[in-house]
């Protein structure tokens, strides 16, 4: 069944706040087993759309589907096929990491002894072991984008979305995210996720689609939308972004 | 155009001092942008402030009395009375209701480069910028009038003074309580000190109690006014009642008076501009955890806190460990269950005990307080307790704020997600209020009333949990992310206290039966009311987290979007 369907289909989604226009309009197929990007400017809509996309923002019009489960039709069908993790959305962060890993994994209907079993290795892995009793609140950035990556891969979903998984993570974490990610991919599961950090994309991702003023501008295999030229060119002449002529700001420099 | 400016040397050289002018004009600005596009804010912005009008007025005419019946023999009492109370309500009512209205945060000006005295000064200036001043300004000119009327423009002009200073001294209290409460409430160590002085806090609350009941009952009014005279050098009452005692012949006293206030209010000051050093820098570190010995158990061990090892390891289990942990980790909610278990004690012992004893002198004090006491005020009493306590839910998942995603995207079902806030918070409330009920049979000397006593907590807290899980689903909104837990957005302010209001006369109206009752039944009610009051309680409570569960289904991600704080 889930080879017939895409991993998360989005038809038309819009939405609008107090009268300015988020997202206008987004259609995207994202297949399953491919490992996704989402680009843009900040202020594209990426936050917007993928929250609308696993249920966490009720959309003005269109609709979305994970593995053919309708988000908005039935949640909670389509919920337990997905790991979320959201950009700029606290977690119970006045649990500690282990706490917070309990927590969700209970939340999901798993079996205490499996949580358990599996929050232990994944707080291995991401080397936040050491943290302790010390409380989410009290992590580095780059601790909480591990334990919230953690939590949306407790509980083994099929497709992972996430925000942002790259910002504000220092080199080392980022490299450890990133061949979490590889090797879930290379396992089967589907990832997509939004940036504005080009090298990562491209290392990374099979497809891309880049996302300015709440519309997809382009899309398909990197290989395609990059034609052959740089991922970050592409994208600075999508977006129309501007170049400094060096008349401005002069008193910058002595 | 192209002047080199040294950056790197010079920062504020060509500067202009920033001034409290500045301060007020953003607080306004901030205000304004608030409603932009909110019809609905404008509205309870309206509303609030018509309320406060209808105070003031009051307010107004009970200062200006004793001036405009020419009668100056209460005009000392009634404005240390009156004016004390004033205080006393700016120092209490942000602890325990309402917070404290932060739309400056403080900590937004820690990288600016403004000398401390700038910041508080400007913040202060802001702080005068509100609703509560305004209509409090309005209520005190009553003063003014009575200081004319009996003095004639001399009088009237020190009291204008007074009066200014007065209010001066209203906001700086508030502000300096609510600042050093809030940084003392965030470290973590010294929170057993916090609920001992906010015990002290309310503890003020007996004397007043003792004053009012006297004030009832007592015709002996010389006595009174010896007191408010005594009450009038304090700071207390010191600003109220100068222009008075310029009426009444003693210039002397005046400029006295005034000294006191301008002392209090820099002292006032000074305390504030220390908290608001430790507000500032706290926001970066909220202080480390203490360090426990090793890690026990496994994960799902640890969540579980040792109040909650009985809850089976599922989804309703997890969700109440987290929010018992919650309930004690969350400095904001901290101080919720702190009020609770203060006022909660306290307000029933002052009104069924302590008028008795101050009636009553000669060492049959106890037994006229008992002889005081009947069920149907017991019952009302802790109707209230009832109230306060199960009010404390009406915005839960403001307290969540953004984080409540979690529970979105795993998808939790409305009911489980209620019920389990239900009881997490009932961990830490049903001990409290068999506490109170305990306690309170003990003091009154009737352990026959305990089953009354007991059954009215129950039946009007499980009331108040069904009316509020309709309340936090439908009337939600965001807190700002401060580490302050008593800090509110102005706008916010208003609609948590109409909110508020609202839930609790619809809790007690609904807990009227069990009053009814107990004047209706006598002696039979004092054993019916304990199975009664429990299962009208926990019937309520169920059937409420059924429905608004059924609701909470439906707007999950709308119930999301209003608690997330706009940035």
């Amino acid at each position: 069944m889930t080879g017939e369907h895409p991993a998360l289909a989005l038809r038309g989604l819009a939405k609008r706040f107090d009268g300015t226009i988020a997202v206008a309009g987004v259609d995207l197929d994202v297949p399953a087993g491919s490992f996704y990007g989402l680009l843009g400017p900040n202020g594209a809509g990426k936050t917007t759309t993928l929250s609308m996309a696993v249920g966490l923002l009720r959309p003005d019009a269109g609709s979305a589907w994970v593995l053919g489960q309708d988000v908005w039709r039935d949640p909670v069908a389509a919920k337990r096929l997905l790991g979320v993790m959201p950009d700029g959305v606290r977690l119970f962060d006045r649990l500690t990491g282990a706490e917070l890993l309990a927590y969700n994994g209970l939340l999901r209907g798993m079996d205490p002894a499996v949580v358990d079993q599996r929050a232990a290795e994944l707080l291995d892995v991401l080397a936040l072991g050491d943290a302790g009793r010390t409380l989410v609140v009290d992590y580095s950035a780059g601790m909480k984008k591990k334990i919230g990556l953690a939590c949306a891969l407790l509980h083994g979903p099929r497709v992972l979305v996430l925000d942002e998984p790259f910002e504000a993570v220092d080199p080392v974490s980022a490299a450890l995210i990133r061949d979490i990610l590889t090797r879930y991919a290379a396992g089967g599961g589907t990832v997509i996720f939004s940036s504005h950090v080009m090298e990562v994309v491209e290392r990374l991702c099979s497809h891309v689609a880049i996302l300015a003023q709440g519309t997809i501008k382009r899309v398909g295999t990197i290989a395609d939308v990059r034609g052959g030229r740089s991922l970050e060119q592409v994208f600075v002449e999508v977006v129309g972004g501007r170049t400094a002529t060096g008349d401005e700001l002069s008193w910058l420099s002595r | 155009m192209a002047v080199p400016v040294n950056v790197a040397v010079a920062p504020a050289g060509p500067a202009r001092t920033v001034s409290a002018r500045h301060f007020v004009r953003l607080k306004l600005r901030v205000m304004g942008n608030n409603f932009r596009g909110q019809g609905w804010r404008i509205a309870l912005f309206v509303g609030g402030a018509l309320v406060g009008l209808w105070f003031a007025a009051s307010g107004f005419f009970l200062f200006a009395a004793p001036g405009l019946s020419g009668n100056g023999r209460y005009a000392v009492l009634v404005a240390a009375a009156g004016g004390g109370l004033l205080v006393l309500g700016w120092l209490l009512l942000p602890l325990v209701f309402f917070g404290v209205d932060e739309t400056l945060d403080p900590a937004r000006f820690a990288l600016l480069p403004l000398p401390r005295r700038t910041l508080v000064i400007g913040l202060f200036a802001a702080a005068l910028v509100s609703v509560p001043v305004l209509a409090v300004s309005v209520a005190v000119l009553g003063l003014v009038v009575t200081a004319w009327a009996l003095g004639g423009w001399s009088a009237g002009l020190v009291a204008v003074v007074g009066v200014l200073a007065g209010l001066l001294l209203c906001v700086a209290a508030s502000r300096a309580v609510t600042s050093a409460f809030a940084s003392m409430l965030r470290s973590r160590r010294v929170r057993d000190l916090a609920a001992v002085l906010l015990a002290v806090v309310a503890a003020l609350l007996g004397p007043l109690q003792v004053f009012g009941l006297a004030a009832l009952r007592e015709t002996d009014w010389t006595r009174l006014t010896g007191i408010a005279t005594a009450i009038g050098w304090t700071p207390f009452g010191a600003p109220w009642t100068a222009g008075i005692d310029v009426a009444q012949g003693r210039v002397w006293a005046a400029p006295l008076k005034l000294l006191i206030t301008v002392a209090a209010i820099v002292a006032l000051l000074a305390w504030w501009s220390r908290s608001l050093e430790s507000a500032m820098v706290g926001t970066a570190s909220t202080g480390k955890a203490p360090t426990q010995r090793g890690v026990t158990g496994g994960a799902v061990a640890q969540l579980f806190p040792r109040v909650a090892t009985w809850v089976r390891r599922d989804r309703f289990g997890a969700l109440v460990a987290r929010e018992a942990r919650y309930w004690w980790r969350d400095a904001r909610r901290r101080a919720n269950l702190i009020t609770i278990a203060v006022v909660g004690i306290f307000v029933p012992v002052l009104v069924n005990v302590t008028g008795g004893d101050f009636a009553a002198e000669d060492g049959a004090g106890f037994t006229a307080a008992v002889s005081d006491s009947s069920p149907v005020v017991v019952t009302i009493s802790l109707l209230f307790v009832g109230v306060l306590a199960s009010v404390t839910l009406a915005n839960q998942f403001g307290f969540d704020g953004s984080a409540y995603a979690t529970n979105v995207v795993a998808g939790v079902p409305g009911r489980v997600e209620l019920r389990a806030r239900m009881t997490a918070f009932s961990l830490y409330v049903l001990p409290m209020l068999a506490v109170v009920a305990v306690l309170l049979a003990a003091l009154l000397g009737r352990p026959g009333w305990i089953g009354l006593m007991v059954g009215s907590l129950a039946a009007t807290y499980g009331v108040g949990l069904a009316v509020n899980s309709f309340v936090s689903v439908l009337g939600a909104y965001s807190l700002p992310e401060t580490s302050n837990p008593f800090a509110m957005n102005g706008s916010a302010g208003m609609a948590k206290a109409l909110l508020t209001v609202l839930s609790m006369v619809t809790t007690a109206v609904a807990a009227v039966p069990m009053v009814v009752a107990a004047a209706l039944l006598g002696d039979a009610w004092l054993w019916l009311a304990l199975p009664v009051g429990v299962a009208y309680g926990l019937g309520t409570a169920l059937l409420g987290a059924y429905l608004a569960g059924d609701v909470l289904d439906r707007r999950q991600p709308e119930l999301l979007a209003t608690v997330t704080p706009r940035r």
